[in-house]
């Protein structure tokens, strides 16, 4: 019975570590000399422990314009996609109306819907605003998404309804039973929501890969994939500090909040 | 402004981008996969069921499809079998360091799939990476895996399975922890074995949980498995490692097919349509829901 639990342990640190090791691969490399590098492939540690990656890659891209182009796009579309979803989840927990499950229905069922399916129409009409290489290019379809309103509305139904029915009889105005009411019981839902909207954002690849041609409108990940190379290639350390940047903020967002980001998830699974 | 209206405008937001940004284009998507369009020309030509005939006669075509379901077969096992294992273990085989587990699983899936992409293509370079040192020292090698058929494909598929491990993790754990202490104790009091604990109540108990994993797993995984496709092998070699998600993209910003990518987009939204379809009436009958 002893045994089993230890091997059961053994198991799991196995795989975590194997899990973490290609975040451990990353930065040791990014720390490397390229020569030493491929000499000490396995050796996580540095040896000798340089910061030219990440100097040569500030000769290589305009680094600080695409982490802030990709800071812009992230923040922005969390701003939005919050206020949106917090809105409409209000309405659909605390308000009566006809139509009112076909709509929280229809909403959520868009989740399904894959991003081949939307592609070319908003493509098309990002180009008629003539928003191509914009940074609006990146945000607008992108603020187009029901997951927040589904993450809202299932924390906004475990706070008991006759405590805001009694607000609304006493005529409270909807603006101040939000602010008053709702939004202090919900706001670790918000928290972790909005925290994973920035980083889903900030690591999206698919929509400004259509929308993004020059390199200062690139975004972080855009950015990675030019140093992509199956063949190896002189810039492998360079990608590993690349990589390392890009990761960074969302490992540091989850360290900070993961708490709040697991509870959250938690209660995601169950309808 | 009469109360009356409030919940509408409250709504009118949301309600308003999903309009213009998704359900609209959904609908122009299925129009246009009746048309030959090239994205550029001011006229489409009707052409009915053509782009639909054209696809699934093209050799190619019902290879992608082969390929998506293999694609969908690795994903339900990466991470719905094997995380349900883990999830279970960790929630009830073991009784430490829960909370520390439970954060360093999650911790690959806030990552960016290009950072995965390009660390598993150098971490499992076939010359000069770290698994291909390792098992050259006892004389074992691994193949070229971007253009090695079959293997690009698990390949592909690991690198997207260590992204969603961890978020699929966390939310079948919950779905087990939910489940009533007393009738798992009770089992353990008569003897019933830890594996026939799990087939016979675990699975059984959590199986909403353990739907919705199985569905989002199937819709996620085919467009995340996108990045990787994109970064690594474009589709290659000759198509070996695309699916319908790539498809769609390499026939409409790659080939300028706006039909027969429209057409492979509404061929994918039907599969996902079935499936949900599928979870719904199997849940509505035999799951047992928690709470």
């Amino acid at each position: 019975m002893k045994i089993n639990k230890y091997i059961f342990h053994l198991i799991i640190i196995v795989f975590i570590l194997l899990a973490l090791y290609p975040i451990l691969f990353a930065v040791s490399n990014s720390f490397k000399h390229l020569s030493d590098a491929y000499s000490s492939t396995i050796s996580l540690i540095p040896n000798p422990f340089t910061l030219e990656n990440y100097v040569d890659l500030e000769d290589t891209i305009p680094l600080f314009r695409i982490t802030l182009n990709t800071f812009i796009i992230a923040s922005v579309i969390t701003a939005f996609k919050m206020v949106t979803s917090f809105l409409a989840a209000f309405a659909l927990t605390y308000f009566h109306f006809k139509f009112k499950k076909a709509t929280y229905f229809l909403l959520i069922s868009t989740i399904f819907i894959p991003f081949t399916v939307t592609m070319i129409p908003n493509y098309l009409i990002i180009s008629e605003f003539d928003l191509i290489d914009s940074v609006w290019g990146v945000i607008l379809p992108q603020l187009a998404d029901a997951i927040g309103i589904f993450m809202l509305t299932q924390a906004m139904r475990n706070i008991p309804k006759p405590l805001i029915e009694a607000a609304q009889i006493d005529g409270i105005s909807t603006f101040n039973i939000m602010k008053d009411h709702v939004l202090p019981i919900v706001r670790p839902a918000i928290t972790s929501t909005a925290i994973w909207f920035f980083i889903l954002a900030w690591n999206d690849y698919v929509w400004p890969l259509l929308m993004l041609r020059s390199r200062d409108s690139y975004t972080l990940p855009l950015a990675l994939q030019l140093f992509v190379s199956s063949e190896g290639g002189t810039n492998f350390t360079i990608a590993m500090a690349l990589s390392v940047i890009t990761m960074a903020i969302p490992l540091i967002l989850y360290l900070v909040f993961q708490r709040y980001i697991i509870n959250t998830f938690s209660s995601s699974g169950i309808k | 402004m009469g109360k009356k209206y409030t919940n509408y405008l409250l709504l009118a937001p949301a309600l308003i981008l999903l309009a213009i940004f998704t359900i609209g284009p959904l609908i122009y998507t299925i129009y246009l996969s009746f048309f030959d369009w090239n994205m550029i020309s001011p006229t489409k030509t009707f052409v009915g069921f053509d782009n639909y005939t054209e696809l699934f006669q093209s050799e190619t075509f019902r290879k992608i499809i082969f390929q998506t379901f293999q694609y969908i077969i690795l994903f339900v096992l990466l991470n719905t079998v094997v995380t349900y294992i883990f999830a279970y273990i960790i929630s009830h085989l073991i009784d430490r360091w829960k909370p520390i587990y439970k954060a360093a699983i999650f911790t690959p899936s806030v990552i960016s799939l290009v950072v995965g992409s390009m660390l598993f293509l150098w971490i499992l370079n076939p010359v000069s990476g770290p698994v291909a040192t390792v098992l050259g020292w006892v004389g074992l090698s691994i193949p070229n895996w971007t253009v090695t058929e079959g293997t690009v494909i698990v390949v592909l598929s690991l690198i997207v399975a260590w992204k969603v491990f961890g978020y699929n993790f966390i939310v079948l754990y919950s779905g087990i922890v939910g489940i009533p202490n007393e009738i798992i104790e009770a089992a353990k009091l008569d003897k019933i074995s830890k594996f026939r604990i799990f087939t016979d109540i675990i699975i059984p108990m959590s199986s909403a949980t353990g739907f919705y994993i199985l569905i989002m797993t199937i819709v996620q995984g085919l467009q995340y498995v996108f990045t990787p496709i994109r970064v690594v092998t474009q589709g290659g070699p000759n198509y070996l490692s695309s699916n319908l998600i790539y498809h769609s993209y390499q026939e409409a910003f790659d080939l300028f097919n706006t039909g027969v990518s429209a057409a492979s987009s509404v061929i994918t939204l039907v599969i996902f349509v079935v499936l949900l379809a599928l979870q719904f009436l199997f849940v509505e009958r035999n799951v047992y829901y928690e709470n």
